[in-house]
């Protein structure tokens, strides 16, 4: 029998068979409260909180550890169940010490949630409470743990266990001096370590980069992709838009992991998690014009006519084009468009942290960029690709371009300095400030990923979508509108209005990308047709 | 701080009578504290290489059961009973009258490091309350009087 059915609550469910009742409830939108459970991780049944009534089963059982039966009619919500669970709720909060309003969980802690739904709000706990060891201490780069607000669920040291096998948390002494800890001495020593701030249903473990910057009510999320390396993690965009004087004025204040099965899990790495700062920081917000005398800023269509300018002076095959792996595949395919087929520029994907030799076998991928094999199947190219820096001057052609546009790579200083000692027009369009942006003699202000909607492709070839989160900083523009503006400017008829359009027209004049659509990228990406 | 010779022929012994590193970790601690007195923190990194397990499970077992120190005892370990059957029949004034003989308090060890008073949950023989285990062996029934006679047999 693949499949059967059960109720719970008086709804009746399809259930699979071999499935505990909690997965089955949540599955279905029926909510039952839980700490110890997670998706990801062994099923440890200590926290007792998702108690249920199961009809002929004479004392309640947990609904994470109790599989599925056909016909089981199981309740969550009647008051028997309701009394145990405030119970069980008044066991965990012996001895914590109800510190939300100087704890940084406060507004996502499964302790105030389960409170407001069945806690008792009068304490009858006259004793004194145990005092645990450790307050506000850090177990690593990135997590700080107290351990007077654990109620020993368990999940950070089943996540160190089973998911990076690396055993740091452990649970030491008993009853209720137990309390969770790394060795002593030790520290977290993997580099998925801030999952456990994730995982953590309460304040026990929080996270040293985030915690004071801001309360996260005020924080709001969209839907992206981490753009750390080429997994492409599905990652939520925390970002504070009413509270810009929080955080030093940083909009994006976090990523938080998105479960996707195909790529992710749950999880997400510390490198990827912790690199959202370069949306917010030293970002290139407006255009600039190196002239005899200095740098001039000037409005962004003021550069586009210079830019479109020098791409008329320009000798035909005399211009080059340094693409960028960080580019959408609609700000890839704009590219490909305008300079590839309708200029004839030579398009070259430098290796600037492709091929790093730092990865393993769980997450985290040798190439740091989003979208590699987008670049790759656009730009067909080959085995000599990406090109390597020290190739980069060979890549170029036999003589050394008129008018190089570089995409966000910085370029290795002595290839720079012979470009400008050539006379070579040196154009930056970038995100972030860099050595070859300071030198260039017009720059471009782009958008980051966060900034507009798009696709990346992963390594494997898995086109994911990202959604808009902040709006654009100073002049800076998606890279798509940059080639759609000089291609006005240059009587070439590319009609972009949105990166939407862009991706359908994308679909359907690339063979790998053919029968995409936005609807089949939703809720976990799809695969590209393989070539 | 190493694991001696003969405490790894004895762990040797004892791991070929059990399946893996995990299921051998209770009898190694009973061994390792056998031959050191207590579990000294710096033996458990040492015993967790020896057992290929990781060193935070070493010290989540020690830290877990009270049969392990992880602190030194004195030559002779008494325990005393602190739970419900134990407590009703008189424990409380017997754990009073040890720590006033032995001038400590309980969880503690005689200056000379002669005696280690702690108190433990129960030891299972409820139906000779109050009981004591002193150096692996129980005393049943005891009064004040019985304490004494005990404190003073010892060397």
């Amino acid at each position: 029998m693949d499949k059967f059915t059960v109720t719970i609550n008086g709804h009746t469910i399809e259930a699979k068979p071999g499935q505990s009742v909690l997965q089955t409830a949540l599955d279905n939108g029926i909510h039952i409260p839980h700490y110890c459970f997670h998706p990801g991780l062994p099923v440890a049944g200590n926290c007792r909180m998702c108690l249920v009534e199961i009809e002929g089963v004479p004392k309640l059982q947990i609904a994470c550890g109790t599989t599925v039966r056909d016909g089981m009619v199981v309740w969550s919500n009647n008051d028997r169940v309701r009394q145990a669970v405030r119970h069980v709720l008044e066991f965990l909060l012996i001895n914590h010490p109800v510190d939300c309003p100087v704890c940084d969980q406060a507004g996502e802690c499964g302790l105030q949630d389960y409170y407001m739904l069945v806690g008792r709000y009068d304490s009858r706990f006259a004793e004194n409470k145990v005092v645990k060891h450790k307050k506000a201490t850090p177990i690593g780069r990135w997590v700080m743990l107290d351990q007077e607000r654990c109620i020993l669920c368990s999940r950070c040291v089943r996540f160190t266990r089973e998911i990076t096998k690396t055993n740091e948390m452990a649970i030491f002494n008993r009853g209720d001096h137990a309390e969770i800890d790394v060795f002593p001495g030790g520290e977290l020593r993997n580099r998925y370590s801030a999952n456990i701030v994730d995982i953590c249903p309460v304040g026990a473990l929080t996270c040293r980069d985030f915690r004071f910057r801001c309360r996260v009510w005020y924080l709001k999320q969209a839907p992206s992709i981490c753009p750390g390396c080429a997994r492409g993690c599905n990652i939520a965009i925390h970002f504070n838009p009413e509270r810009p004087h929080h955080a030093g004025g940083r909009r994006v204040l976090r990523f938080k992991p998105r479960p996707n099965p195909h790529v992710n899990a749950f999880w997400l790495c510390d490198d990827g998690r912790y690199s959202y700062p370069f949306i917010d920081d030293h970002r290139l917000r407006f255009a600039a014009l190196r002239e005899e005398g200095g740098v001039r800023q000037l409005y962004l269509k003021d550069a586009l006519d210079r830019l479109a300018d020098w791409l008329r002076a320009s000798r035909s095959g005399r211009t080059a084009y340094l693409l960028s792996a960080d580019s959408s595949n609609e700000e890839l395919f704009a590219a490909r468009k305008l300079l590839r087929d309708a200029l004839g520029v030579r398009c070259l994907l430098p290796d600037t942290g492709l091929r790093t030799g730092d990865a393993d076998d769980f997450l985290i991928c040798e190439d740091k960029h989003p979208n590699t094999r987008g670049a790759r199947i656009l730009f067909g190219l080959g085995e000599n690709d990406p090109v390597a820096p020290d190739r980069l001057e060979a890549g170029l052609g036999a003589e050394l371009p008129e008018l190089l546009l570089v995409n966000r790579a910085d370029l290795p200083s002595p290839l720079r300095d012979k470009l400008l000692a050539a006379g070579t027009r040196l154009v930056f369009l970038g995100t972030n400030d860099n050595a070859t942006a300071a030198a260039a003699h017009l720059v471009v202000p782009l958008v980051v990923f966060a900034e507009q909607a798009g696709t990346f492709t992963n390594f494997e070839g898995r086109v994911q979508k990202f959604e808009l989160a902040v709006p654009p900083l100073g002049d800076a523009a998606p890279e798509w509108s940059v080639h759609q503006g000089l291609a006005e400017r240059l009587g070439i008829d590319l009609a972009f209005p949105g990166p939407a359009a862009i991706f359908r027209q994308l679909t359907a004049e690339v063979d790998a990308f053919r029968g995409l659509s936005h609807e089949s990228l939703t809720p976990h990406g799809a695969m590209i047709r393989h070539e | 701080m190493e694991l001696s010779d003969q405490l790894k022929q004895t762990l040797d012994a004892l791991k070929e009578q059990f399946p893996n590193g995990l299921s051998v970790l209770m009898p190694a601690l009973h061994a390792v504290q056998a031959a050191h007195n207590h579990i000294p923190a710096e033996l458990e990194q040492p015993l967790a290489a020896y057992l290929a397990i990781p060193a935070e499970i070493v010290h989540e077992v020690s830290t877990f059961y009270f049969m392990f120190n992880n602190r030194p005892v004195g030559r002779h370990h008494i325990y005393i009973c602190g739970n419900l059957s134990c407590w009703l029949r008189g424990a409380e004034t017997l754990r009073d009258h040890l720590a006033d003989r032995l001038g400590i308090q309980p969880g503690e060890t005689t200056a000379d490091g002669r005696i280690t008073l702690s108190v433990v949950e129960c030891l299972g023989m409820c139906d000779h309350a109050p009981v004591m285990l002193l150096d692996g062996e129980f005393h049943p029934d005891l009064t004040v009087e019985t304490v004494d006679r005990i404190l003073a047999g010892l060397s």
